[in-house]
């Protein structure tokens, strides 16, 4: 721990040299990554698996029995969605995957950071009954269409973009960050549906993306500011200028932590439904 | 050096309490301090140990003493009995040495298909270990060796039924309970004979198949899927219930649908029920009332009172009186927008408007709740009741092509906070409380006479603060805890034991 201080202080010194703009107040020296632009996947067309494949009867029933024990209580027995996961049959993943190379990967490490454990026991017969299952599911899934947990975008439209443009610019004061023509301006192309919803409520990124950015204070009185990629209570991971992560103790420097999504958490806390249906729709004509 | 070491282990076999390979379950109403008995450690649930070796002074030399790798996950809290460690994961048991973390032996079940979602926990009687598997299973081991000693079947998975419980051994009783949540299952509670595995009694919190009781409204469900607490002076048990069938769409069950979402109060002999009370009338959100019913003796307003307290899924803080069931305190713990307030048996009143809906209803706590299985602790002493807590948001949808069976509807999660909270029983105030800078934790807390609690943070530390106000003193990463830490003494030192990842860790003073 002594070592990562010490290492850490030359770091920061590093990273003074090469960008703080001292007094400017616009210190966003590093070009944050690009979250990207993912929709949710009950709130578009159902993909179709980009690699033809097939499995036998046999491998299908095994993947569901496997399926079901180990995934089915977060997936649903049937892989459209159970109590924490989400529904597998429209999956971009299993659809670009083919005999597991895509999926498997995942199912074997896990997504820690949305709560999904790691599989890495799992045999590889298992792995792969279990894939057959996903495909043979998805193949079902689009077969039927609709589904029977999807949300479809007209299941949401219910708001008044007018009401919702009000509260965009009066009570809910997202003007006061976002802007209609600005960061905002074509939302309603690029995000539809439940997706739309979500993202809107809370722009969360994907796995492992974080908005945050760290400003530390040097003992010189310069301060530095590197976009934050993990932090706990103790300690805090920043990318430093040529994109490789250093960590700091917090108790080892002065360093302020900026939280981006706090608005957007308390106004959850604000919103009658009414508001949140009728900003949906005034993002939707955002287009 | 051979001699002193057979005189200390002739010194230790001499001062470890009678019942060596052997837990007579009155031990249990009181264990000795080289134990961890059943999975709350104590009947009341309190999680708060008399131990006081390891103190808010001294815990920063803690240091790993050993450690035991399993397969996956724990969620498990371990026991302790004679010497010997019994930690879980779905299908597995295994016994480990508490000195040293060598495995002595190990159980694994059949294969089979039921749903592993994860495990709590096993229990003991005399010189049997008792195993829940995903197919219902309950399997008694010789706690020697592993030895099956029967076997018996406590639902029929192929139902839709699983089991993830850690077994509350009550005199001869063995008392098991299952879960079933995507299927309209009645919730089944079960006893069995703890020598024979002979069937004593079942209780089912909603009717059984075959028979109606109009004031269920329909609703199947409310399983008693966690470990409940007993009180031997009133010999009654209590056990949280779980959410109705079918679980978002409330159109089919009208009415309250008892015992749902209730704590239940039982006679461990016959199975009869006491009361019930229901923290969530009518539930279409999913929050089971399976969190640990924790049992105090205490003042209340100045007034001498036997009392279990409750922090719920749904993000109330319930305070009853145990021995009638009535409410003496309702306050949220965390943030909730879904009801209208209270009733006059001070229960939350749901908002109808807060159903699911086909636009979707933002809804406060999330699915997950504002707490889940993860046990909370009481210290006595500072009369503050701790627990891993989550301000949560969640959409929730219901339209008619999501029917009446299982799920019947949909949810997603959007953002919650969590923090570590102090509630003051006697005014439900949340006295101090800790931030998690990521999510939520989904460890359980071990309070101590000391001073100290211990429990993990939503990002992979193992976390011990001040219990009077919080403080973070001291920590270690070891991934995140999915189980509750307990602790015992073995020759005078006392070990902290702990789960991290996959791993179970032992600590003590350097």
């Amino acid at each position: 721990m002594k070592n990562v201080t010490g290492f850490s202080i030359i770091l920061i010194t590093g990273i003074t040299i090469l960008q703080a703009p001292p007094a400017s107040g616009q210190q966003n020296s590093q070009p944050r990554p690009q979250r990207p632009q993912g929709q949710s996947p009950a709130s578009r067309p159902r993909p179709k698996s980009a690699a033809p494949q097939t499995y036998s009867e046999d491998q299908v029933r095994d993947g569901e029995v496997r399926f079901g024990a180990q995934c089915g209580f977060c997936h649903g027995k049937d892989a459209a969605g159970g109590e924490s996961g989400p529904d597998l049959t429209r999956s971009e993943l299993i659809a670009q995957d083919s005999h597991g190379d895509k999926a498997g990967p995942v199912i074997r490490a896990g997504r820690p950071s949305a709560g999904m454990p790691a599989f890495s026991s799992l045999s590889a017969d298992d792995l792969n009954v279990i894939v057959a299952f996903l495909h043979s599911q998805m193949d079902k899934f689009a077969q039927l269409g609709g589904g029977r947990r999807s949300v479809d975008p007209e299941d949401l439209a219910t708001g008044n973009a007018a009401a919702g443009r009000e509260y965009f610019n009066g009570e809910g004061k997202c003007s006061s960050c976002h802007s209609a023509t600005g960061d905002l301006a074509g939302i309603g192309k690029r995000l539809q549906g439940l997706n739309l919803l979500r993202r809107f409520l809370y722009p969360s990124g994907n796995r492992g993306s974080n908005p945050s950015r760290a400003t530390f204070l040097l003992a010189s009185g310069q301060t530095v500011v590197a976009p934050v990629v993990a932090e706990d209570e103790f300690s805090v991971t920043v990318l430093d200028p040529l994109g490789a992560r250093q960590t700091y103790q917090k108790s080892a420097v002065n360093v302020k932590i900026d939280d981006p999504l706090l608005a957007h958490f308390e106004q959850l806390g604000k919103y009658t439904d009414t508001d949140m249906h009728n900003v949906y729709t005034y993002l939707e004509t955002l287009k | 050096m051979r001699i002193v070491a057979r005189i200390a282990i002739f010194l230790s076999l001499a001062t470890v309490p009678a019942g060596a390979q052997n837990v007579d379950p009155k031990e249990l109403l009181s264990p000795p301090a080289d134990t961890w008995l059943t999975y709350h450690g104590t009947y009341n649930g309190q999680r708060h140990s008399q131990l006081t070796q390891i103190t808010p002074e001294n815990v920063g030399n803690l240091k790993q003493i050993w450690h035991f790798q399993a397969t996956q996950q724990l969620k498990a809290s371990p026991i302790v009995a004679d010497g010997k460690i019994y930690v879980t994961l779905p299908d597995n048991l295994w016994a480990i040495d508490a000195r040293t973390g060598k495995e002595l032996w190990h159980h694994q079940h059949t294969k089979n298909n039921a749903f592993h979602i994860g495990h709590r926990g096993a229990a003991i009687y005399k010189d049997t270990v008792y195993l829940t598997t995903p197919d219902c299973h309950l399997i008694a081991l010789s706690a020697r060796n592993g030895e099956v000693k029967w076997d018996v079947l406590m639902a029929d998975s192929g139902k839709g039924y699983w089991s993830t419980n850690a077994p509350l051994v009550i005199r001869n009783h063995v008392i098991v309970g299952v879960a079933g949540d995507f299927d309209n299952l009645p919730g089944l509670l079960r006893s069995f004979d703890a020598e024979t595995g002979k069937p004593q009694w079942s209780f089912y919190s909603t009717p059984p198949p075959g028979q109606s009781e109009p004031r269920s409204g329909g609703a199947t469900g409310g399983q008693m899927w966690n470990t409940g607490t007993y009180d031997p002076e009133l010999n009654l048990m209590f056990v949280g219930t779980g959410n109705p069938t079918p679980v978002l769409n409330g159109g089919p069950r009208p009415g309250d649908n008892p015992w749902t979402c209730s704590i239940v109060s039982l006679n461990p002999d016959t199975g009869k029920l006491a009361w019930g009370f229901q923290v969530s009338p009518h539930d279409t959100h999913d929050w089971d009332a399976a969190e640990v019913p924790v049992l105090v003796d205490g003042d209340f307003n100045g007034q001498p009172r036997k009392m279990v307290l409750q922090a719920s899924r749904n993000g109330y803080f319930f305070v009853l009186d145990r021995a009638s069931g009535k409410s003496l305190l309702t306050k949220p713990f965390a943030a909730v927008n879904w009801s209208k307030g209270l009733d006059e048996l001070g229960r939350p009143v749901p908002n109808p408007e807060k159903e699911p809906s086909r636009s979707g209803v933002l809804v406060a706590p999330d699915e997950g709740g504002a707490t889940n299985f993860w046990p909370p602790s009481f210290d006595p002493k500072a009369g503050l009741f701790l627990v891993n807590a989550k301000d949560g948001y969640g959409i929730y949808f219901f339209k008619q092509a999501d029917g009446a069976y299982g799920w019947a509807g949909a949810d997603y999660g959007l953002a919650g906070r969590g923090s570590l909270r102090a509630i003051n029983y006697q005014t439900g105030k949340i006295v101090w409380e800790h931030p998690y800078v990521r999510g939520g934790s989904s460890a359980g807390i071990l309070t101590t006479e000391s001073g100290l609690a211990i429990t993990g943070d939503a990002s992979g530390n193992l976390l011990a603060v001040r219990t009077s106000d919080g403080t973070s003193l001291w920590h270690e990463n070891i991934g995140r805890m999915g189980g509750a830490p307990v602790t015992y003494e073995l020759e005078g030192r006392q070990y902290l034991l702990v789960s991290g990842g996959d791993a179970l860790y032992a600590y003590a003073l350097r």
